[in-house]
């Protein structure tokens, strides 16, 4: 046979790499060009002088572009426990506790997803202004929840319909209740899946807009993504300041992606069964 | 230790009968086997004896108490899963020991527990392994240490065998008869393995559709099958069946051949002129071509195909235009495509009413 399908999908899988790469690379090289060097024509590809001057200038000049990240981390994090513990528990529910009209629900529940997010923000407004949850983590923490639980409580009901439903029964005559049987037996099975949907939630999260902009109107609480579009001013468009920013918004993602991408390779449940 | 007592127990969902009005004395110590093939409700009566399916109607009682709507932890009950259902993340001691933790034992008295058991199943060099370094038979022998840790008034097998490979299965078997023999303890087995049924039960309960065809013990079910359904579910392979209608002189000709038989001997017919008439392959003596003549019970016929199984040979016949299977030795055996004589024993005939599918009594 020859190897000519082989050249052909590598070739793809190359082309879609640089393609879905370069603005993320040329952002980097961006960041670490001065502003002579960004407006520069001929267009400068590497970095000259290569610099580190503005990673300098966003700690030292414009600190609130740092805490339009931890606000985001915060927004993210809190979002993503809240999304796990409600969505495992809720799936859990549906997909095994054999209850009525589950199917009904898990249905209701994603026709719930798919209004636009942007349908749901005056009325949200409207209830989170009476509520004081307005310039709140607490809000829009809730928010966000609200936006990913659908999409968590079915990834999180099929992982958990993968699970040998046996062992849920030996753990029921060996004299666990429900609530046990979630926390010592499919807690620690489905480990991957909470992983793999928690990763997905954190970047949902970590990179929604509409509300995050309309509920966090303090410049203080803005997210990441909202806070550095609104960076630019009126008449300049400091670019090396906004991609030395969006640079920093990306690493934090990054690198929980690197520590829990292991946990979502690993199957756990190898050796329960056959 | 205790008697099982299922008293008219039913179970449906939504319309469907899975389960109908089922009655059996489990005796105390008994081991005793659900058989039968798959969807005829076997499963779904031990669940509902463990009590993880409910029971529609009819009472359950083990020992004296009645048990419909108690707990599955408090039924006395053990579970051995043909998917082992072991804990993954836990080590072969914590999932021995698991249901004897949650009942709050104290940690030595759990400890020794294990170490006896381990001892008996040969697992004691394993107890600190996760499930998934062990291979299938020590997986399936922790399900089984797991169940015996606990001390149940009942063991419920599932299938326990059927994930294992068949030189590990007969091993297997063999250990849980010992293990049955050596604990005594009331015991409830289902399987589709009529090998596995007949080889470890006292009493078979063989089921079709949701109804106990029979009960009896492994001879009985063998020598006296109740139903046509039973005498063709057991013995491999199953038995010939014949339609036969009474002629005018007393004989019996089938309605598609030329198959006589002189009579149906004993059989109390009931005055019907069509039964079913059964005959076991091994229950046929194959004779030279020449033997036709004076017994009514030799019959001419004809070597469709040989297949040499090893000891045995099973030969598919033509005996007057009827197809029948006859279990020969393996050594010497006739041909394709050769004339023989088979004679049907008659003392091993069975018959069938036409409708009930009942065996006719003798």
């Amino acid at each position: 046979m020859s190897n000519r399908p082989r050249i052909i999908l590598y070739s793809l899988v190359g082309l879609s790499v640089v393609i879905s790469f370069f603005p993320i690379v040329w952002l980097v090289l961006t960041s670490l060009k001065n502003t002579a060097g960004i407006y520069s024509w001929p267009v400068q590809y590497w970095p000259d002088p290569l610099t580190f001057q503005n990673y300098w200038s966003i700690f030292t000049e414009t600190p609130e572009l740092l805490r339009y990240v931890l606000n985001s981390f915060i927004v993210g994090v809190g979002c993503t426990i809240l999304t796990l513990s409600v969505g495992g528990l809720a799936g859990y529910a549906l997909s095994r506790l054999r209850m009525r009209f589950a199917g009904v629900m898990m249905v209701i529940i994603l026709s719930v997803s798919m209004f636009p997010p942007i349908a749901l923000l005056p009325a949200l407004f409207q209830t989170f202004l009476n509520l004081g949850l307005l310039n709140s983590f607490t809000g829009l923490i809730l928010a966000h929840t609200g936006l990913f639980l659908p999409y968590t409580v079915w990834m999180l009901a099929s992982y958990f319909r993968t699970l040998p439903v046996e062992i849920e029964e030996a753990a029921r005559l060996d004299g666990m209740g429900f609530l046990r049987i979630f926390f010592s037996i499919i807690l620690p099975l489905s480990w991957p899946g909470f992983v793999a949907t928690g990763l997905i939630v954190f970047i949902f999260s970590w990179n929604e807009f509409p509300l995050s902009l309309v509920l966090m109107t303090q410049d203080a609480m803005r997210t990441a993504p909202v806070g550095i579009s609104l960076y630019p001013g009126e008449f300049a468009f400091p670019w090396e300041t906004i991609s030395t920013a969006t640079v920093i918004a990306i690493i934090p993602v990054l690198v929980i992606t690197a520590i829990f991408q292991k946990q979502i390779l690993g199957g756990l449940t190898a050796g329960s069964g056959k | 230790m205790a008697n099982v007592s299922l008293q008219q127990i039913g179970k449906s969902y939504g319309g469907s009968v899975a389960v109908e009005a089922f009655n059996l004395e489990i005796r105390d110590g008994e081991f005793l086997v659900l058989l039968g093939p798959s969807g005829c409700g076997k499963s779904t009566t031990l669940r509902m004896i463990a009590g993880l399916e409910s029971i529609t109607t009819g009472d359950l009682l083990i020992g004296d108490t009645r048990m419909n709507n108690v707990d599955p932890k408090n039924r006395g009950v053990a579970m051995v899963f043909q998917n082992y259902a072991l804990y993954p993340h836990k080590t072969v001691s914590e999932n021995m020991g698991m249901a004897l933790k949650l009942q709050k034992m104290p940690k030595a008295d759990i400890e020794e527990r294990i170490a006896g058991v381990a001892d008996m199943l040969g697992l004691t060099d394993y107890l600190e392994r996760k499930p998934g370094s062990l291979s299938g038979g020590q997986r399936q022998r922790v399900a089984i240490g797991r169940a015996i840790v606990r001390t149940p008034e009942v063991f419920l097998f599932d299938e326990p065998l059927s994930n294992l490979d068949a030189k590990l299965r007969v091993k297997m078997r063999m250990e849980l008869q010992e293990l049955h023999d050596r604990l005594g303890v009331t015991s409830v087995y289902v399987t589709h393995d009529q090998v596995e049924a007949m080889t470890l039960a006292d009493r078979i309960v063989i089921m079709d559709g949701g109804v106990i065809a029979q009960v009896g013990t492994p001879r009985e079910v063998y020598d006296k099958p109740a139903t046509e359904f039973v005498a063709g579910f057991i013995g491999s392979p199953a038995m010939n069946f014949m339609t036969m209608q009474l002629a005018s002189d007393g004989s019996w000709s089938s309605t598609e051949s030329t198959l006589v038989l002189p009579e149906l001997p004993g059989f109390d017919t009931r005055g019907a002129d069509t039964v079913r008439v059964g005959i076991r392959p091994e229950h046929m003596t194959i004779l030279d071509a020449s033997a036709v003549g004076d017994d009514p019970w030799v019959l001419p016929g004809k070597v469709m195909l040989a297949e040499l199984l090893g000891a045995d040979a099973l030969l598919t016949l033509s005996v007057c235009g009827e197809i029948m299977t006859a279990r020969v030795n393996g050594v010497g055996y006739p041909e394709q495509g050769q004339q023989l004589a088979v004679r049907l024993n008659p003392e091993q005939l069975h018959a069938f009413d036409r409708e009930s599918k009942k065996a006719l009594q003798v």
